[in-house]
């Protein structure tokens, strides 16, 4: 389907120009106030959102307050959104703060001094069965043993480095916006990023 | 570049983070160097498995989509609260507000009026209410299809299309809700409601139509809305049926991981209600001609494991 070629109004466009159009069209109802179309903008991307989430806190009673804080953010400040950026980028950074905030909040509460690699917050990992079924199943027979060893080593990186990971190489950020983001300079997200492969490579050597 | 500072400067080339002149004395080494090519390539599977991770649990997203629904439900509250109290006012207060109001609505929209045919009249309200008690309470705006503005009363029609969300709540044991999920595994278009569903279903599986609807998602479009229906076939009681149903899916199923799952159920049942001899003879014919290999591995592993037993 990508890449098929559609008739639109007399006008070739590409499957993803299409989709991008509907997807403008819904923000702009969003934005007048459609909750319909809120709502359906909301179920293109929350469930990367709330993988998001459990990725960084771990927990799924924390991801599920930062899913909703994020999009209640989202739905407040919509308004403000320009149609010419891409609305998967601002919603994910905004997830990207969410997080961060929560995680500076945890520091400041004492509740994440924990040591390198060990945040206590392994619930994640046990809460989120190993054996749903996705929508392709048969990716699934291979990434099921890799999701979930995946899940458990990112529980022993610190909240700091699982963070930095997940703006890298989930969200492909750059490492200075990433040093931007959490108040720290380039080197320092540099660092973290290592330090998090390091322990990654470290727990899943066997199956690279 | 030396292969001492391989490790690191790997790492920023697969993030591309390496700046252009690096990246280019990096790749230069690679060109000259077996080792650390073989390292890089090593980084790379890394990278390509940190892709994978597990899917967030259907309840956990149903939860926060519920929660979402009413904590945006509690923000548009707040404003329709407010607006109601604006109006609430009295006499000539309420008067001079509604007629702003209207100037906004019609300023709003001055741009597609001008834009629309003009109709040659205006239509008779042929709505049993009258048009100035209009209330949306829980329905939503989702088209607006005229506004026009009588000349005489100088006020605003506006032709609209609301929907209302409705919340059911209920057990399996209601029929109504029965209905509705059994229609949602059938015809709904989203395959994560339909999947999702599925799972609520099968804690009535005995019901003549929710047994309907789970024999018809097996044959569902999504690979994944059919896994969620052998996963609850296979924990039911078995029918008649079930033993036919399950070796379709191993037979014919497009997506490789719902047969495997398939035959799985086919050994468990097997294997507590005795042998059946039509699904032994076409997984020992599987075993032996399946084009896809691995189904043929488990079919030959699922005859040794049945045979075992006997």
């Amino acid at each position: 389907m990508d890449g098929a070629c559609l008739e639109l109004a007399g006008k070739a466009v590409t499957t993803e120009q299409a989709e991008g159009e509907f997807e403008r069209s819904l923000i702009r109802r969003a934005q007048r106030g459609d909750r319909a179309a809120f709502d359906a903008l909301v179920r293109r991307y929350d469930r990367e959102v709330l993988r998001m989430a459990l990725r960084i806190v771990q927990s799924p009673e924390e991801a599920q307050d930062l899913y909703q804080e994020a999009f209640l953010k989202v739905y407040r400040s919509i308004g403000r959104f320009r149609l010419e950026a891409k609305f998967s980028t601002w919603l994910y950074r905004v997830v990207m703060n969410v997080c961060l905030d929560h995680l500076r909040r945890q520091k400041a509460r004492n509740e994440a001094s924990m040591p390198e690699g060990d945040d206590g917050g392994s619930d994640g990992v046990h809460s989120i069965p190993e054996d749903r079924p996705v929508l392709n199943p048969e990716r699934a027979l291979q990434a099921r043993e890799i999701g979930s060893r995946l899940q458990a080593a990112l529980g022993r990186l610190s909240p700091r480095e699982r963070l930095v990971f997940e703006m890298k190489h989930y969200q492909g950020m750059k490492l200075r916006e990433i040093g931007e983001m959490c108040g720290t300079s380039e080197e320092a997200a540099k660092n973290s990023l290592f330090r998090a492969l390091q322990k990654l490579r470290t727990d899943l050597h066997d199956l690279v | 570049m030396k292969c001492t500072e391989f490790e690191q400067l790997s790492l920023l080339y697969i993030y591309d983070e390496l700046a252009s002149g690096e990246r280019a004395d990096f790749e230069a080494h690679l060109g000259v160097c077996a080792t650390c090519r073989a390292g890089l390539e090593k980084v790379q599977r890394l990278h390509r498995a940190l892709q994978e991770c597990p899917e967030p649990a259907p309840d956990l997203l149903a939860r926060c989509r519920l929660m979402l629904d009413d904590a945006l439900d509690r923000e548009q509250l707040g404003w329709r609260a407010m607006l109601r109290a604006w109006f609430g006012s009295p006499g000539p207060l309420r008067a001079s507000r509604a007629a702003a109001l209207a100037a906004l609505v019609v300023t709003g929209f001055v741009l597609g009026w001008t834009l629309r045919p003009r109709a040659s009249s205006l239509q008779p309200v042929t709505s049993a209410a009258p048009a100035s008690s209009f209330d949306l309470g829980n329905d939503r705006i989702r088209n607006i299809s005229q506004v026009a503005q009588d000349p005489h009363s100088g006020g605003v029609r506006i032709t609209l299309d609301a929907e209302r969300r409705i919340t059911m709540e209920g057990s399996l044991d209601d029929p109504r809700i029965r209905e509705v999920l059994v229609n949602a595994v059938k015809s709904y278009d989203n395959p994560g409601i339909r999947r999702d569903t599925l799972d609520v279903l099968r804690a009535k599986p005995e019901d003549p139509s929710i047994r309907e609807a789970l024999m018809f998602a097996l044959h569902d479009g999504n690979p994944g809305v059919r896994l969620a229906a052998l996963n609850t076939v296979n924990h039911m009681e078995c029918w008649h049926d079930t033993h036919e149903a399950l070796l379709k899916v191993v037979e014919k199923d497009p997506n490789v991981g719902v047969r495997t799952t398939a035959i799985d159920a086919l050994v468990e049942h097997l294997e507590e209600e005795g042998a059946d001899e039509a699904v032994m003879t076409a997984l020992e014919k599987l075993a032996s001609a399946d084009p896809n290999p691995y189904v043929r591995m488990r079919c030959l592993a699922a005859l040794r494991k049945l045979q075992g037993s006997r």
